[in-house]
């Protein structure tokens, strides 16, 4: 591997397309050169619906990365999202040859593969596949059975998959701009490089990623990503009820939302109201404070209660370590961390808040976290292994295969 | 009457009559505001007060029993004295499609004499709606009993009472009477007006009789009325604003606890579906999710540029299951004898049950009684029925334009989804999370 390597993490989210350029150095270190983005469009929960206008947003985005790192963009690490992509955990079990008895590299690939042999539904394609942990003669806490005697490996995987025309969709999107695919990320586990460092992976932490149409989450513990998801719910679902709910266009809710917003319902003074400033038609109305909390707590509470329903292990939950982590541009939700805290039990940090990580400036930005991500998720695949499995990966989704 | 359903784009011939002194007001009202099409007649005890009237057609009642000079307050002389005159009172009515009486409550006249008008319209086969007033609790206990009782003998006639209790008509303490009194007028003669384009509207009259009915029913239920119209480029919002701040609505939040809503919006040839649109999702916040809005949308070219809202409900009303079945077929044959027992008179000495509190408002639509029709009859009014409502499914969709006027019927989605209303929806435990949260737990 040579000394620097750039690579350019692309996420097309609902609410913006976001091209992070970095260059990777040895020792982790990454460089961020620049950030280009533009207002998504054509995108519907994380899944474009509008293909046509998607592909002019990202190539807008694309090019604006060009320009402010300097670089000529020919490939991308792509994260993707949506409902449709599930996870499970499952254990591959290989026996080694009685002749042999040492554990060489080809037994992880088989037993990937013996992870893999469970049901998927036909439509869907692995996304990927994590080693949780192995086992080496039914022996835990191995770190790497590679030259370890043994008749029997295992490994616990965590896997995740979704339906291949919609992680396709994307994939066309790029083909069309003549932009190479070097990978394909579920969006949370990419955010989750940029916010967790081992340390707290080890302890255990709960990320949520509350993005414009969807709310990820990957839970780690012991190191190893136990649970990660999507639920199609995220910060347009807010806007929306708003906009419902007090009768107003859906641009000026989303103002509103961001400018007042807060899921904080007991911090209201009784009879506290706000003026909408005045646009066509509702000149100087006003609303109720109170109401337009209680629209938002009661929507982001749904959300937040239905990804702990989605971990579905309270015991997972109870032994965070490290806590909750709250990134994506729904965490800079005015009283998001009191509310998550109430909901899960544990301590928050907000990504935005500079506690988190003082890499670069850019960190700092939530709604940047998986465009950041995927940049240290590249770099860290790419120091395993230096070709990537993602060569192998690709093909199977453009085939529909497994 | 027959003839009326029949040719159902003629103009229904509607006669609005008043009995007694505060009905023949109200008819002076809607004489005065103008409403075409329509016959007005005054009917009363009192030669003084009809002299005044600038009805379209008098009649004096009981010339033998009162001489002129009014009922004094006595309902017993009021119903002889329209017993004495019920060949001209069945003259005044003959040939009526549909009969509006309006009347005021509690003195001789109008409570006495009410329901026999009343009868004697539906005897003629005639469709009744009654507007009745209740006193205000001022007037005393002995005017609010003669009203009550007489409220449910027109009960028993009337195919629909819309019924205004004084007391809730916003009238400030320190207004004088006659204001008050003249407030109610106007309130009433708007109603009358409202509920005149409903019944007349062509093509749909069944339909809109019919979801009037559904709308009124409950014996106990409370009136709601708001009628409001604007112009400009916020017309929509302040017409609905002004119909939620009429005093029978109480600013709409008696809506929620309202099972159906009938709301009628009309305007000019330019009335867009986006006003529309507006409208019903601003007045969806008022009202509940198991609400049902009975939606008629009308253009006519005499508003110009006017939006006119009307709202019409009840509180306190029994939820009802709609079935199709329900929905479609007339109520079955009412016995020609009223299956309800009368009210047990209160003991009138009794000092608890006088100062008891008057019942609010009824604005009630009690099942058709139809005395002189045969099963036939009905069952002929059914298909018929049916057949128009078939009609106007295929002028909704097939383009079929009027010239005149138009109503469509729209159900209002009240769970809405809003900007995701395209999208694949978001389901999970069988709920549709689009819908907003706050409204899928009703808080
Ligand atoms: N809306 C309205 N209501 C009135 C008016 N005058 C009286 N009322 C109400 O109507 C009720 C009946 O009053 P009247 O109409 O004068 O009585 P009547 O029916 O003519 O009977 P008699 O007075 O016996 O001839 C009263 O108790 C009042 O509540 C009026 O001008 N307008
Ligand atoms: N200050 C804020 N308060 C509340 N919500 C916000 C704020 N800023 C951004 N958002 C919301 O965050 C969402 C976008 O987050 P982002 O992570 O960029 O989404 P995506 O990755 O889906 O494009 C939008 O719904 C936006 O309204
Ligand atoms: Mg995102
Ligand atoms: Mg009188």
């Amino acid at each position: 591997m040579s000394t620097e390597r750039i690579v350019v993490g692309l996420e097309i989210g609902t609410s913006k397309v976001c091209a992070v350029v970095a260059s990777l150095r040895r020792e982790g270190e990454i460089k961020i050169l620049g950030v280009g983005q533009a207002p998504s469009r054509g995108v519907r929960k994380s899944e474009i619906v509008d293909f046509e206008t998607a592909s002019k947003c990202v190539r807008e985005a694309l090019v604006d990365a060009e320009e402010k790192s300097d670089v000529e963009i020919r490939g991308v690490f792509l994260a993707v999202s949506g409902g449709h992509i599930k996870s499970f955990n499952n254990r591959g079990i290989v026996t080694i040859p009685e002749d042999r008895g040492e554990i060489y590299e080809e037994d992880f690939e088989d037993v990937q593969a013996a992870a893999r042999e469970v049901t998927i539904p036909p439509e869907n394609s692995f996304l990927l596949s994590l080693v949780q942990h192995y086992y080496v003669d039914g022996q835990d806490g191995v770190l790497n059975p590679v030259g370890m005697m043994g008749r029997k490996l295992e490994a616990d995987f965590h896997i995740i998959h979704g339906v291949s025309t919609r992680i396709k969709n994307s994939l066309r999107c790029l083909a069309e701009l003549d932009i190479e695919v070097e990978d394909v990320v579920f969006s949370p586990v990419a955010a989750a490089q940029v916010v967790f460092d081992q340390a707290q992976k080890n302890l255990g932490g709960l990320m949520i990623d509350m993005g414009g149409g969807t709310t990820g989450y990957v839970l780690y513990a012991d190191g190893a990503m136990k649970r990660s998801g999507c639920l199609s719910v995220g910060g347009d679902h807010i806007t929306n009820d708003i906009s419902l709910g007090l009768r107003i266009p859906m641009a000026r809710a989303e103002r509103l939302k961001v400018e007042e917003g807060s899921v904080a319902i007991h911090e209201v003074l009784p009879g506290e109201m706000i003026l909408l400033k005045d646009e066509t038609g509702f000149a100087g109305r006003e609303i109720e404070r109170a109401m337009l909390n209680n629209i938002v707590h009661c929507r982001v509470r749904e959300t937040l209660e239905l990804v702990r329903k989605d971990i579905g292990d309270d015991r997972l939950i109870d032994f965070l370590g490290a806590g909750v982590f709250l990134t994506g541009g729904g965490s800079l939700m005015h009283g998001m961390d009191g509310l998550v805290q109430e909901i899960f039990g544990h301590p928050v940090q907000l990504t935005h808040k500079p506690t988190v990580s003082g890499v670069t400036s850019a960190f700092d930005d939530p709604q940047l976290s998986t465009a950041i991500g995927l940049t240290k998720y590249a770099h860290a695949t790419q120091e395993q292994k230096p070709e990537g499995w993602l060569k192998r990966l690709l093909p199977r989704i453009r085939l529909f295969g497994r | 009457m027959l003839e009326l359903f029949r040719n159902a784009s003629d103009p229904v011939a509607i006669r609005i009559v008043g009995v007694g002194g505060a009905g023949g007001n109200v008819v002076d009202r809607i004489q005065l505001d103008g409403l075409p099409g329509v016959e007005t007649a005054v009917l009363n005890t009192d030669s003084q007060a009809l002299g005044a009237s600038v009805a379209q057609r008098k009649l004096q009642i009981g010339e033998g029993v009162t001489r002129g000079l009014g009922a004094g307050g006595d309902p017993e002389l009021g119903y002889q004295a329209v017993e004495e005159s019920v060949e001209e009172v069945r003259e005044l009515l003959a040939g009526a499609g549909v009969v509006f009486l309006c009347t005021g409550l509690g003195g001789g006249t109008g409570s006495g004499a009410g329901p026999m008008v009343a009868h004697c319209a539906k005897e003629h086969g005639a469709f009744v709606v009654v507007f009745a007033t209740l006193p205000f609790s001022f007037e005393g206990k002995r005017r609010q009993m003669q009203a009550q009782e007489a409220l449910d003998a027109i009960r028993e006639r009337a195919d629909l009472v819309v019924c205004f209790e004084n007391d809730r008509m916003g009238g400030d303490v320190g207004t004088a009477v006659q204001e008050a009194f003249a407030a109610v007028d106007r309130l009433i003669s708007r109603s009358v007006r409202s509920v005149a384009a409903l019944v007349r509207r062509p093509g749909l009259i069944r339909a809109g009789v019919q979801e009037l009915r559904t709308v009124l029913r409950g014996r106990d239920a409370r009136c709601l009325f708001g009628f409001g119209s604007a112009t400009g480029p916020n017309r929509a919002h302040e017409a609905l604003e002004m119909a939620l701040k009429s005093p029978l609505m109480e600013r709409g939040k008696v809506l929620s606890g309202t099972f159906d809503v009938l709301v009628n919006v009309s305007g000019g040839p330019d009335l867009a579906l986006r006003e529309v649109e507006v409208l019903m999702n601003e007045l969806n916040r008022h009202i509940e999710d198991h609400t049902r809005v009975h939606f008629s949308l009308a253009t006519d070219s005499a508003l110009g540029a006017d939006l006119e809202v009307v709202i019409i409900g009840a509180a306190g009303q029994e939820p009802v299951r709609h079935s199709s079945a329900a929905q479609t077929l007339p109520a079955v044959a009412a016995p020609a004898v009223p299956a309800r027992e009368p009210a047990p008179h209160p003991p009138r000495n009794s000092e608890d049950a006088l100062s008891e509190p008057m019942p609010p408002a009824q604005f009630a639509a009690d099942e058709p009684v139809a005395p002189s029709d045969s099963a036939e009859e009905i069952r002929r009014r059914a298909r018929e029925e049916r057949e128009a409502r078939l009609a106007a499914a295929r002028n909704r969709t097939g383009g079929g334009s009027r010239k005149e006027a138009k109503q469509e019927q729209m159900q209002f989605e009240p769970l809405a989804r809003g900007r995701f209303e395209k999208s694949e929806p978001t389901v999970v435990d069988g709920q549709d999370l689009d819908v907003p949260t706050f409204l899928r737990r009703k808080v």
